[in-house]
């Protein structure tokens, strides 16, 4: 799929996901986009599963998934939401530019579906704020603020 | 017959609008230190002291830090096309004053 049929449509699959983000596995850390309203909102499912390579070392002893990552996939989420402005402006990508005030409440492990929300707030200077979340059914995991910056242009 | 006295020009009434604006400044200066790490003390930030560049020196990603407070505490937007709003604790404090009393 072209990234503007992606943009056209309000969900996207895996391989819809790589019209849209520069992530690649191992690390497109976002296995769906369920629902998107381009430039205010989107949900994200992120299946966690055993095999993932990061298991390896978190921990030897017990599998927790890492919370770096679920920022991560937060951020993929954010850059989903922007991606089609971004675009639009012929920006190079876009970047994680702060993490704030984040909460990790339950521990992630193999087998969590985890639902991502990520909702956009102010924009300045091609810099955005985002409130996002996650939960694995009706327990919220984590939740946060991150601003994801928009890089200029190609001259 | 033209009043020499017009409301505005009442003692009392423009005691009461500094004193208001006093107070407004005063939070704004709160804010900046709750919430922006960069800012020490309210009683050292000048009202005109530049916030960002020489003065208070803040970023870009405070500056949206600040916006976001400043929507949350008053209710109040600033976007790409007011950001001279951001220059200095007065312009800001100008701008939230003027969109408050649009509000009311």
């Amino acid at each position: 799929m072209s990234a503007a049929t992606a943009y056209q449509r309000d969900s996207l699959e895996a391989d819809d996901l790589r019209a849209v983000l520069p992530h690649r596995p191992p690390f497109l850390l976002l296995d769906r986009v369920t629902h998107v309203e381009w430039d205010s909102h989107a949900v994200g499912i992120r299946n966690v599963g055993v095999t993932e390579p990061w298991f390896a070392g978190h921990f030897p002893d017990s599998f927790v998934y890492p919370g770096v990552l679920l920022i991560e996939s937060l951020a993929q989420l954010a850059g989903v939401v922007l991606s089609r402005r971004a675009a639009g402006k012929g920006a190079r990508g876009a970047y994680l530019a702060a993490v704030r005030s984040f909460k990790f409440t339950h521990v992630v492990r193999p087998g969590d579906q985890l639902i991502l929300e990520a909702r956009a707030g102010a924009t300045l200077d091609g810099i955005t704020d985002f409130t996002v979340g996650a939960r694995v059914g009706n327990r919220v995991v984590a939740t946060g603020r991150i601003a994801i910056a928009e890089t200029e242009a190609e001259k | 017959m033209q009043t020499l006295i017009t409301p505005e020009a009442d003692p009392v009434r423009i005691r009461d609008v500094a004193g208001r604006r006093h107070q407004l400044v005063d939070r704004v200066k709160h804010l900046l230190v709750d919430r922006l790490d960069t800012v020490v003390e309210a009683g050292m930030i000048a009202d005109d002291e530049p916030l960002f560049g020489r003065g208070l020196e803040l970023d870009s990603i405070d500056t949206l830090e600040l916006v976001v407070a400043v929507q949350e505490e008053f209710g109040v937007e600033v976007t790409d096309d007011n950001v001279e709003a951001l220059l200095s604790v007065s312009h800001l404090t100008d701008h939230i004053a003027a969109r408050l009393e649009a509000q009311a």
